[in-house]
């Protein structure tokens, strides 16, 4: 194919923060396009303040939280609230094919940057606003992140053991699901627009994207009266199936067992046990009816091994198992390092540092980390004067008003 | 049913042969809404996901399945059996009139039978094949194997899930093959765009382990950057070393609340009037500055000083939670724009006064049971092509006719051969 990347010459200005707009920016970052990522020491992003920093420094320029997610982004500094910065995103708008935000929803409206005014400046445009509840409805201008969401959209309570408060997941888990809705309606967008020249306006809420992963659950409520719950390791077709302690210091093996092909692998690593041949065992349903016997069994020979060796083993023996992964153990993980899950760039400030790569490889226009998140400001000569065209004395006048801030 | 005149035309005219089973039917799912006709290609007998729970009334039927259901609304379906010779050279005739293949194949299923990507664009240069692998298709990991349970380990999200007195613990609902499958959307639109400017299409392989592995938020790089790492902790917080609560008991649930100064000191100060209007704040809380109260300022806390602050917080919030209700809470905290949630239940869900007004759910009619069932609605409102969700999931080869006959132009004695050869 005769383009490097999917999206080279696609111009996006970026307003969005925090996880789930950048992420979704990201992807067309990574993937070619232009991206301009507007921000202001007026209301940094709220992840530029959050762990983990460099040599754990704090620091507008040191947060890798912030870095993750804005790879391959040309970063510049607009203080909104200013009419001569309104001005300049403007021009950045009227130069772009695509505008993402991620506030609540007023706030586009007060720095007179909502869809309604930005269709005027780029009829063609398509714009991105997303934010927790939607645009409209009685919570639309609730704020909140993802870890809030998690909980209100339903995760909280179906993680963790039934006997127990919620073990909910680490972090805001829902950030890591809009954003896959978001950009895949994003390209979609473009794509229509390729075709009709007609942009619009996408209103995608956290909430109801999020729901997508619940939908079973929903389903299930409304059929048959239950609501889901937490069933700690349980699955209703697997057995054995849990997390299993090792040798060493919260060392564990995850293993599943779901039909008999699988269930003789996992006899044959064990060393054939006496009781492989319980009739307790003897079959899936049977396994299931047995699983709290089965579990003790299990873990009775875990615990005499070495958690990373013994998935491999029984991996060997076509029992689908892993070690319980950390994050050390990740960073450290063959597969993922053949995969090049972990990548070292050079950032401006923090120097070489860990970025995730992706999740899904193109074979002909493959994405990559074309380079390091920005620090503040990082690209404001180079946007305002290659890409709109300010001349030097304009660009310092406004550095000097704090419009560029 | 929703007329056509109601039907997206984001995607419309495209036409994706969905092959995947439970890992990655969400794709497929996604790419229904947008208004891409999809065909699950189902084995004759039906889609072994459909024995998944939960079922319509607790009924174990292969056309019974909630979960299938769920992501297959709106799907065509067509039953071929890829292990014959007759139903391979139906499927290259379905390929060449298509756009996308979505494939979930253990790898080297369909290279075996002569079907994978490069076999394929030989027949259809513009097609893109999307393929979900466990562990992505080069490296140690290319044969191994993986079902929710181990791609959650392997990705390292249970090791920080649970609570330090019980093994590592994992969410409900099979969430890895959702993640996957929602990735896999992203993929094959980011394959799509240059496809239609260059006329060629490209494989894409999406790997479910690091799927999960970008979960972990910004947990990867502690060891690096600040040499320890995120530990599993239950309700409980503390990146920088605090112990600190997320989620609290209240009348009748519990109430997950960000306690966090900087730039979130808004809440903590909106929160604290409203405990103190109660009379039950206690006045240091009331009264101290909390604009710099957060990770920062932990990290260089001096002693326990901000450990006992947090556990002073938690005992009072504790007891202000308990004299209400989740509604009763989340009510107030809307008004006074105060960051917490409840820990929703699907009852608390759907009776969600949000949703409602936003018309998110789609009642979809199910007439063969009798019944009337609402999904999740479009993920997303689209000014000019609004995305839909149009119509139940299909029934085991449903449209078989339609495809076989109309679209591929098969006489009917070529498809009673095909159905007595047992291709379809």
């Amino acid at each position: 194919m005769d383009r490097r990347y999917a999206f080279e010459g696609i111009k996006v200005a970026d307003f969005a923060w925090v996880g789930v707009g950048p992420i979704t920016s990201k992807y067309l970052a990574d993937h070619g396009a232009t991206v301009i990522r507007i921000e202001s020491h007026t209301r940094p992003d709220v992840l530029r303040l959050a762990p983990p920093w460099r040599e754990g420094q704090p620091g507008l320029d040191r947060s890798q939280f912030f870095a993750s997610f804005n790879t391959s982004k040309y970063g510049v500094t607009l203080d909104l609230s200013k009419p001569a910065a309104q001005e300049l995103a403007k021009k950045i708008i009227a130069w772009a094919d695509v505008a993402v935000e991620s506030f609540t929803p007023k706030a586009m409206r007060n720095w007179n940057l909502d869809y309604e005014q930005l269709r005027v400046v780029n009829p063609q445009l398509i714009m991105l606003s997303t934010c927790q509840q939607g645009q409209t409805g009685p919570h639309a201008l609730y704020p909140g992140f993802g870890q809030l969401m998690a909980s209100l959209a339903g995760y909280y309570h179906i993680s963790g053991w039934p006997d127990r408060d919620p073990a909910p997941p680490y972090g805001a888990y829902t950030d890591f699901i809009a954003p896959r809705f978001a950009a895949t309606v994003l390209m979609a967008a473009l794509d229509y627009r390729r075709r009709t020249g007609t942009g619009q306006f996408i209103d995608l809420a956290q909430y109801e994207a999020s729901l997508h992963f619940l939908a079973p659950a929903i389903l299930d409520y409304q059929v048959n009266g239950r609501v889901l719950g937490r069933e700690g390791n349980r699955s209703f077709r697997s057995a054995p199936h849990g997390t299993y302690r090792c040798q060493g210091e919260d060392r564990w093996l995850a293993l599943s067992v779901s039909n008999d092909a699988q269930w003789q692998g996992l006899l044959a690593t064990f060393g054939n046990p006496s009781w492989g041949a319980d009739p307790r065992f003897a079959t899936q349903a049977s396994r299931l009816e047995h699983h709290t016997e089965l579990d003790r069994l299990v873990e009775a020979w875990t615990v005499t091994q070495e958690a990373e060796a013994a998935a491999e083993t029984l991996q060997r023996a076509g029992v689908p198992a892993s070690l319980v992964q950390n994050c050390l153990d990740l960073h450290q993980d063959p597969k993922l390092e053949a995969w090049g899950m972990f990548q070292y760039l050079e950032h401006k400030e923090m120097g070489p540092s860990p970025y995730e790569g992706h999740q899904f490889h193109l074979s002909k226009t493959p994405g990559e980390l074309r380079w390091a998140a920005p620090v503040m400001g990082q690209h404001n000569e180079y946007v305002f004067k290659e890409i709109l065209g300010l001349s030097q004395e304009e660009i310092t006048k406004l550095t000097e008003e704090k419009v560029l801030y | 049913m929703t007329t056509p005149a109601q039907r997206s035309t984001l995607m419309a005219g495209y036409r994706m042969l969905d092959l995947s089973d439970e890992k990655g039917m969400l794709c497929g799912k996604i790419f229904a809404d947008m208004g891409v006709e999809v065909i699950k290609v189902e084995r004759p007998g039906g889609d072994p996901a459909r024995n998944l729970p939960p079922f319509h009334q607790d009924d174990p039927d292969p056309e019974k399945s909630l979960f299938w259901f769920a992501y297959n609304a709106g799907k065509k379906s067509v039953t071929l059996d890829l292990a014959t010779a007759d139903g391979r050279a139906v499927f290259q005739d379905l390929v060449k009139v298509s756009d996308f293949v979505l494939e979930s194949f253990p790898i080297g299923y369909l290279e075996n039978l002569g079907l994978g990507y490069e076999a394929l664009s030989r027949l259809n240069s513009r097609i893109i094949v999307t393929s979900l692998t466990p562990f992505g298709d080069t490296g140690p990991g290319r044969d191994q194997q993986a079902d929710d349970l181990v791609l959650w380990a392997s990705g390292g999200m249970m090791a920080i899930m649970g609570e330090r007195d019980r093994p590592p613990v994992r969410m409900n609902l099979l969430q890895s093959y959702f993640h996957a499958g929602a990735e896999a959307a992203v993929g094959t639109m980011a394959a799509h765009y240059p496809r239609e400017l260059t006329g060629e299409g490209q494989q894409v392989v999406v790997n479910m382990q690091a799927c999960i592995v970008w979960t972990l938020m910004n947990e990867q790089a502690y060891p690096i950057l600040h040499g320890n790492s995120v530990q599993r902790n239950g309700v409980f917080v503390g990146s920088t070393g605090m112990r600190q609560r997320t989620v609290f008991p209240c009348k009748d649930g519990q109430i997950t609340l960000l306690l966090a100064g900087g730039p979130l000191a808004f809440s903590l100060r909106a929160f604290f009037k409203w405990m103190d209007e109660k009379s039950m704040c206690p006045q240091w809380m009331a009264e101290k500055d909390w604009s710099m109260w957060g990770p920062a300022t932990f990290m260089n806390a001096k002693g326990d000083e901000v450990q006992k602050e947090i556990d002073a917080i938690e005992a009072a919030v504790t007891a202000f939670f308990l004299t209400m209700t989740k509604a009763e809470i989340y009510a107030e905290a809307l008004k006074r724009r105060i960051l917490l949630a409840p820990v929703s239940t699907v009852a608390d869900i759907m009776a969600s006064e949000q949703l409602a007004a936003r018309n998110f759910f789609v009642p979809l009619s199910h007439e063969d049971l009798g019944t009337t069932i609402s999904y999740p609605g479009p993920f997303a409102k689209l000014s000019e092509t609004p995305l839909a969700v149009t119509g139940r999931a299909p029934h085991i080869g449903e449209h078989n006719r339609e495809v076989y006959r109309a679209l591929l132009g098969y006489s009917q004695e070529k498809l009673l051969a095909l159905r007595i050869v047992g291709a379809i």
